[in-house]
């Protein structure tokens, strides 16, 4: 049923459907809408779950931790320095191979304090194991939770569903709200790989040597291995079901595309406009928003971009000392084929700052008036300071 | 048979284990498993006991263990209970078996915040009273006098051990007992008491003497776990609901014949050890005057 | 989901989880030491002449195992009742629970069980070795002879006792008086010896023509027929004076009734305190006179004490000098003494006071100042030393024709019945050994069944019984870990006032009540033995101390050496080795 609702409500609209068992939350902005609806609905008993009001973020995960290894579907919600806290713990909760799922939204680090959108947050974990898939919209968000489950669950990874401060979850969208019954076909009740079991005593996530070591390390990266074929099954699933699907990732116009933007999170939505609006004034435009940035998806990307000529990727986060980070990831993707585009770096939209049509159009242009890139990304629209 | 103690006499722990020979945290471990029996989840933080209890693919206790990270037992335990919960399981008891380390200091807040959110299991603290997994550093629980690889020398503790037992009763945590691996049945009682307590959280501070880090002969680990209770430097007591106070034994010797064993303690002078007789004192009677009131 | 679908998507899963239990580590191999249960020997059962198992009685009795308590002592000593009245207990004062609290009430106790047995009228319990038919003369039914009948009846000898007076018991029938020993418990321990198979001849005292002619039909003679010639005083007017031993042999015939004046009795010893305090019985008002101090005196310390109680005057430094008629009463000259400086060890020299003297008149005087042998023994003298004598601590060996025996107090240094008792073992061992093995043998063999350092030997080590793995290392405090311990008080049987028991010749001290003899008996340390407290298991880190049966080992697989459970045993009863 179409409802309008916040982003944040639909993560929490979506948990409820989800029958997730426990959660474990620690407020920060503006991930609070989703804590405290959660909160709302586990206290009129909508829904059958064990809410545990933790003292931090770092907790929150410990917490669920805890409660996945004893085989129950769990989910966390946060943020920003929230998710740098419980950031020993991401790199734990992969290592123990728990499918854990996480609503996080995007925010700056400070200081200064900011709390408005910024993908550094997210984007500094990328090295901890879990799958990270980027939402565009609220229905995005809806379904990806539900997805992010039945994924998680598939492969035993954890996995983060990221969405963007303020834009995404505090602006309200219309959002088609499927019904429990068609939900449950979807997202049957977990079945379990790890369990704790008083009949069958084993001890987790002990001591080990350095002659195991590189396999239990290996034996992750298989699983992100398996994931692009897992999560084109469970695409398949939900669009029988649900008649909607996203991909790894969405080439928009990019069959002849001279110049590809790449763009995620809610400006890759700004970017559609800004193609449209291109293309008819005839420039060979074409945009490619990424949802899937964990496992990388480097066989798409180089499908997608290498027929270009130029790349200009636009990254709403910095890694200080390089450069943003899905340029780096995807100059990475590229840099081995034969023939491969240029890529052009672009940083903006940091701390929450707009990203605008016509902040996009100058990318574009920028793009096509240079021959090659500079090594460094360029920042956009940076004012002078004293 | 003329049993000097009656407790129960299965055991769910299996020889061949890491801890060093005369380790009073795995006599401890002995003793709580035996009262708490085979319907047990153990949560075990970094720690001696993380080593103790076996490297893969080995398991040396016979219930399951979570091993988690060092600062985390008590949000574990809160996120295992729920967890069971939900699967309809009231009966299996969840324990968290942490350091001196993992609960006075980098586990507190952990700890503090279930307390206060009442979750339902048993919080244990085996306390060898420093760091003694990663050579014997100090801790909030390392007591006055004592020296450790971080307080050498001239620079032996100073400050005093903290008292975790009266920061939770401070909570008004339903449950919160001393004991010490020299009084098995006092210990085995209050583990059988704590199982019987459901529905909050309940929290046992065990005196476990390592003598790899304070420097005594391996032999004498109960005997120095029993002379702690006899000179009141680790006094036997309960608290419930964080305001009845009961004490289990009263203890009458002086701290020097304590202090004198222990290579740990071998700098201090006489004024030295009438202070730290002193302060025992001070602290007794204060312990005292709590089950008056 | 399909089933079909599912395993086709199963992804490989490898995490750290371990199931293999820790058992396959045998951290036995990061030990230096090793702990080892090693019974040791009690401080009371090396002190105790007979060498009873005094340790192992208390925790038998302690449990209520009566019968199997009363059979230890038995092995060792056949007259508890007995002595448990009588005797003058070392065990007690080398009771280890003496510096801790009290010690234990041992006498109380090892008389208890033997009032049990007796009430229960059990027989003899051991098992004798088959008969060997070797024969042995026994000269005297006192505690020695009869013990040497007991033990050697068990090794499989034919015994036969000839003993002169109408009935057995020597001094204990003859001379201890009743309230300390009464006839039925007398008689029914011996009953029990010469029941198991000795042969007893009374009214038949041994001659000289019998040592010459009949005694080849034996296989050896063992003389044990004590010191019964009273010593002379050797002072003017001496036949004046009554034997002392003669009165107390009338006494327990039946023969005298009433003796109401002043007695004076000279002398120091156990007969001097059993004659005072029958004559306080009888009426007499009795003085004691000593020529040295009561500390000096040899009688054991508890009857002085007791004696004193009852009303018995003491006087001390005083010697007689002469006996005069007077009349019906007699007048008695006294010298008084002095110490002169003490020699190097031994009893103090007393010297007369100058001309210090003192004359009472006394209704009678009786004389019990020593008694020695018959002359017809002709035992070996105390320097001669020759192939053919063998001496031990309790017997004199000599062999010529036949081996012959002198035991009990003819040999004895402390002339006590348990001394009579531990002659009577020695002399059987020797003989069991001289038989088997040769005279050469002898000291070697007995030092084998050394309880302690001796010279107290036990029955069972010499038999090849569980004893024998004990080490003879003797437990003191130091080695109890009395945290196991709460002090008691030692629990004192009922006795009679001293005013009610000199009105007869009733038991002054009462046998222990059930419950108070368990309780007693619990308070033994049970020092070196173990008692299945179950400690070392209950606290070994390693779960490396197996219980089986009510037995224990140490699993050395993972045994790590650390010594908790030594520590920890309450009594002594393990020892840590060096690998």
């Amino acid at each position: 049923m179409k409802q309008v609702m916040e982003g944040s409500h639909a993560v929490s609209e979506a948990v409820r459907l989800a029958r997730v068992q426990v959660i474990s939350a620690y407020p920060i902005t503006p991930q609070t809408h989703i804590v405290e609806s959660l909160s709302e609905f586990y206290a009129e008993g909508s829904m059958d779950a064990r809410f545990l009001c933790v003292e931090s973020e770092h907790s929150a995960l410990a917490a669920l931790i805890g409660a996945s290894s004893c085989g129950v579907r769990t989910f966390t919600a946060t943020s920003s320095h929230g998710l740098a806290l419980m950031h020993e713990l991401l790199h734990w909760t992969a290592a123990a191979r728990l499918p854990i799922v996480m609503a996080e939204v995007n925010r700056a680090l400070g200081p200064g304090w900011n709390i408005w959108t910024d993908q550094t947050d997210s984007l500094s974990q990328r090295d901890t194991g879990w799958i990270q898939l980027y939402c565009e919209d609220g229905q995005e968000v809806l379904d990806t939770i539900f997805q992010a489950f039945r994924l998680a669950e598939m492969v035993n990874l954890p996995a983060m569903v990221v969405m963007d401060a303020f834009y995404l979850s505090h602006t309200y969208e219309p959002v088609d709200v499927p019904d429990q019954k068609r939900v449950d076909r979807f997202l049957p009740p977990i079945e379990p790989r790890i369990e704790l079991d008083v009949e069958n005593p084993c001890a987790l996530s002990q001591l080990s040597p350095p002659t195991m070591f590189m396999e239990l390390r290996h034996n992750i990266q298989i699983a992100m291995e398996h994931v692009p074929r897992c999560f084109k099954l469970v695409e398949d699933e939900f669009a029988a079901l649900f008649n909607r699907r996203y991909g790894q990732m969405e080439p928009v116009h990019c069959d002849d595309a001279e110049i590809i933007m790449v763009v995620t999170g809610t400006a890759a939505s700004t970017c559609r406009e800004v193609i449209s609006d291109l293309r008819s004034g005839g420039e060979k435009v074409g945009l490619l928003k990424i949802k899937m940035f964990r496992p990388f998806p480097k066989e798409l990307i180089r499908k997608f971009l290498a027929p270009a000529q130029k790349v200009a990727v636009v990254d709403r986060n910095f890694s200080f000392g390089t450069s943003g980070i899905f340029a780096q990831e995807i100059k990475a993707s590229l840099c081995n084929l034969d023939a491969h585009p240029f890529v052009f770096s672009y940083i903006a939209g940091l701390g929450g700052r707009d990203v605008t049509v016509d902040l996009l159009k100058e990318i574009y242009w920028k793009t096509k008036e240079n021959l090659t890139p500079t090594d460094e990304s360029i920042w956009m629209g940076l004012r002078e300071i004293d | 048979m003329m049993r000097q103690f009656n407790i129960p006499d299965a055991d769910y722990m299996s020889p061949g284990h890491l801890a060093c020979a005369g380790c009073g945290a795995a006599i401890a471990m002995k003793f709580a498993l035996k009262a708490l029996g085979r319907q047990t989840v153990v949560i075990i933080p970094a720690g001696c006991w993380a080593i103790i209890a076996g490297t893969y693919p080995y398991i040396t206790l016979k219930v399951p263990i979570l091993h988690t990270a060092f600062e985390t037992s008590g949000a574990t335990a809160s996120g295992v209970r729920a967890a069971l919960d939900m699967k309809g399981d009231r009966d299996t008891t969840v324990m968290a078996w942490a350091g001196d380390g993992g609960t006075f200091d980098i586990g507190f807040q952990s700890l503090s915040g279930a307390v206060e959110r009442n979750d339902d299991f048993i919080y244990v603290c085996y306390d060898n009273e420093a760091y003694m997994n990663t050579g014997v550093q100090r801790s909030s629980a390392t007591p006055y006098g004592t020296r450790t690889t971080t307080t050498p020398g001239k620079g032996w503790k100073k400050t005093r051990k903290k008292n975790i037992v009266e920061i939770l009763a401070a909570h008004r945590i339903p449950y919160a007992a001393t004991a010490s691996i020299a009084f098995p049945e006092d210990m085995v009682k209050k583990f059988q008491r704590a199982k019987e307590i459901k529905g909050g959280t309940r929290f046992i501070h065990i005196f476990a003497t390592c003598p790899t880090g304070w420097r005594t002969p391996t032999e004498t680990s109960v005997k120095i776990a029993r002379l702690a209770v006899q000179t009141n430097m680790f006094p036997l007591y309960e608290v419930e609901d964080g305001l009845k106070y009961t004490i289990n034994c009263k203890g009458d010797r002086p701290v020097a014949e304590y202090l004198k064993l222990q290579g740990r303690f071998k700098h201090l002078t006489d004024n030295d050890i009438k202070n730290i007789q002193e302060t025992a004192d001070k602290d007794w009677n204060i312990l005292l005057g709590k089950t008056r009131g | 989901m399909p089933k079909q679908q599912k395993s086709f998507m199963e992804v490989p899963l490898f995490i750290p989880r371990s199931k293999v239990s820790t058992e396959i580590n045998k951290t036995g191999s990061w030990r230096f030491v090793s702990p080892m249960f090693e019974e040791k020997t009690a401080p009371c059962s090396a002190a105790c002449p007979a060498g009873e198992d005094i340790g192992r009685i208390e925790m038998l009795t302690a449990q209520g195992l009566f019968k199997r308590a009363w059979e230890a002592i038995l092995m060792e000593n056949p007259f508890p009742s007995v002595c448990g009245r009588i005797c003058f207990h070392p065990c007690e004062n080398f009771c280890n629970r003496k510096e801790f609290d009290e010690s234990i009430a041992l006498h109380s106790l090892e008389r208890f069980l033997g009032d049990i047995a007796i009430a229960e009228g059990l027989n003899q319990p051991l098992k004798n070795l088959p008969a060997n038919g070797k024969k042995i003369a026994i000269a005297g039914a006192g505690p020695a002879g009869l013990s040497a009948a007991f033990f050697l009846t068990r090794l499989g000898y034919s015994c036969t006792i000839f003993e002169e007076k109408s009935e057995p018991g020597g001094i204990l029938r003859w001379g201890i008086p009743s309230y300390r020993l009464p006839d039925d418990i007398l008689k029914s321990e011996i009953k029990r010896i010469l029941d198991s198979g000795v042969e007893i001849r009374c009214n038949t005292p041994v001659t000289k023509s019998f040592m010459e002619k009949e005694i080849g039909y034996y296989d050896a003679f063992f003389i044990g027929s004590g010191h019964s010639i009273s010593i002379k005083m050797d002072v003017y007017g001496e036949d004046a004076a009554s034997d002392g031993l003669k009165f107390l042999y009338n006494i327990r015939k039946g023969e005298i009734t009433s003796i109401n004046c002043t007695a004076a009795v000279i002398g120091g010893g156990n007969t001097a305190i059993d004659v005072s305090r029958s004559l306080i019985r009888l009426g007499a008002n009795v003085i004691l006179m000593y020529r040295r101090r009561r500390q000096d005196m040899p009688a054991f310390a508890n009857e002085v004490e007791m004696a004193l109680k009852e009303g018995v005057q003491l006087m001390e430094l005083v010697s007689p000098i002469g006996l005069e008629k007077d009349g019906k009463n007699l007048l008695l000259t006294l010298q008084k003494m002095k110490i002169a400086d003490t020699l190097s060890g031994g009893r103090p020299q007393v010297v007369p006071d100058s001309t210090k003297t003192e004359t009472l008149r006394v209704g009678k005087i009786f004389a019990a100042v020593g008694a020695g042998p018959d002359k017809l023994w002709q035992i070996p003298c105390e320097d001669k030393d020759d192939n053919k004598i063998l001496r031990l601590s309790h017997c004199i060996i000599s062999i010529e024709k036949y081996p012959k025996i002198f035991a009990g107090d003819l040999t004895n240094h402390t002339k006590s019945a348990v001394d009579a008792i531990a002659s009577g073992k020695q002399a059987a061992m020797a003989l069991d050994i001289l038989f088997n093995e040769g005279r050469d043998s002898i000291k070697e063999r007995l030092s084998s069944c050394k309880v302690g350092d001796g010279p107290a030997l036990s029955m069972e080590i010499y038999m090849n019984g569980k004893r024998k793995s004990r080490n003879s290392r003797i437990v003191y405090l130091k080695d109890i870990n009395t945290d196991y311990f709460m002090p008691a008080l030692r629990i004192i049987p009922l006795s009679l006032s001293p005013e009610l028991c000199i009105k007869s010749f009733s038991q002054v001290e009462q046998t222990l009540t059930t419950d108070s003899a368990m309780k007693e008996a619990s308070r033994c340390f049970n020092c070196g033995l173990c008692n299945n407290c179950d400690n070392c298991r209950l606290f070994c880190p390693e779960m490396a101390v197996i219980s089986e049966d009510n037995n224990r080992r140490i699993n050395f697989d993972y045994c790590k050496g650390c010594g908790i459970c030594v520590v920890e045993c309450p009594r002594s009863a393990m020892a840590l080795k060096e690998e």
